[in-house]
């Protein structure tokens, strides 16, 4: 069953209310969209299957509500997750700024030091747009994260989007290799550098 | 895998909400706001009596705060699973559905609830066994208002 699992992965999707952040994970585990998606209570959550590089990983969805009332209590579900996707919509100027806080949230409760980040700006099939590609590429690059544009409508960039943020987390073992330093069982290993527990993944770096 | 039946809360995030939460009831002065917060650590606390309280908690809220109806009953089918009280799990779940038929976290939080009682070999028990349930939580809600002193 699970026999050809390479490892699980927890992800999270944060942002600012309606951005559409469970649009984008309804797309992408079940390629659907629902244009009247209801809001998020409290913490959503959602296990998909995805294949790269001719390994499986398992992701564990954590999907937040965003909602101001549910704010004070998400971040406990921040806990030792190795990925996380950060949203906000290219049509409304305030999600954009509001990435900051967000950044900086994640920065206080992830327990992984070298969790990765993607940022993607959803909502590119609207034509009102207030936040530009440049903008957004720009504040990515000085916050040393991914970046994609997205629409979770048209499915474009959505698929990549969870590719390329797992690609770079396979590609860092620290994050999900249990004996690596960015977590927090050794099983009597110490003497060990992580260095020298390199498996066939190593080449990936 | 954790998932929302089984992930629990920080330890350090329990203590924390349940300060503000005793703070306020010190001043008699209990926010829905406090009272949530505290409420959703305790349903994911891996301590059945915990849980327990939790829902008391949020039953109280469901009577007295409107607004947030929605997210009580969520949480309220959330802590009822976590302690085995399928048959009230379930009921809950159907409320919600009843006032918005089609919400997809609701329908993936029955589908995980029914995974979950036919791992434990309890299909087809729910109905029959729903008196001794219901018995149960009225023991339970007795337990929840004396620890609460
Ligand atoms: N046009 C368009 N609408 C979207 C897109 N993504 C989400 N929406 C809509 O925006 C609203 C909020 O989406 P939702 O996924 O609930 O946002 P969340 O609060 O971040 O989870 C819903 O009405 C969605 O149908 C998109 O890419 N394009
Ligand atoms: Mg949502």
């Amino acid at each position: 069953m699970d026999d050809d699992i390479l490892t699980t992965l927890k992800i999270l999707i944060i942002g600012e209310s309606g951005v559409g952040k469970s649009s984008l994970l309804l797309r992408f585990t079940e390629d659907n969209f629902d244009p009247e998606q209801t809001l998020t209570i409290g913490v959503d959550f959602k296990t998909k299957r995805l294949a790269i590089e001719g390994n499986t990983v398992k992701l564990a969805i954590w999907d937040t509500a965003g909602q101001e009332r549910f704010r004070t209590l998400t971040p406990s579900y921040y806990r030792d997750a190795q990925g996380a996707i950060l949203v906000y919509d290219v049509c409304n100027y305030s999600t954009f700024s509001k990435l900051e806080t967000w950044l900086s949230e994640l920065e206080t409760y992830s327990t992984k030091r070298n969790i990765i980040k993607m940022i993607v700006a959803n909502k590119i099939d609207m034509d009102n747009r207030e936040v530009s590609r440049e903008e957004g590429m720009h504040f990515a690059k000085k916050h040393k994260t991914l970046f994609i544009e997205a629409s979770a409508k048209t499915k474009d960039g959505v698929q990549s989007a969870f590719e390329e943020l797992v690609q770079k987390i396979i590609q860092t073992p620290d994050l999900w290799e249990n004996y690596g330093p960015g977590s927090n069982f050794h099983l009597g290993n110490k003497e060990h550098p992580a260095q020298s527990n390199c498996s066939g993944y190593c080449n990936l770096a | 895998m954790e998932d929302v039946l089984t992930e629990t809360v920080p330890a350090e995030d329990l203590k924390k909400f349940e300060k503000a939460y005793h703070e306020q009831l010190y001043k008699q002065d209990v926010t829905p706001k406090a009272q949530f917060e505290y409420a959703w650590c305790l349903v994911r606390s891996k301590y059945p009596a915990d849980i327990k309280k939790g829902i008391f908690l949020l039953q109280e809220l469901y009577r007295s705060h409107e607004e947030g109806q929605r997210d009580y009953l969520y949480y309220l089918a959330i802590g009822n699973a976590r302690i085995k009280e399928y048959s009230k799990a379930l009921s809950y779940v159907r409320s919600f559905l009843n006032i918005e038929p089609g919400n997809s976290q609701v329908i993936a939080l029955e589908s995980t609830i029914k995974k979950k009682m036919e791992k434990e070999g309890l299909v087809g028990m729910a109905v029959a066994g729903g008196f001794v349930l219901a018995l149960g939580a009225l023991v339970g809600l007795g337990m929840a208002i004396a620890s609460k002193k």
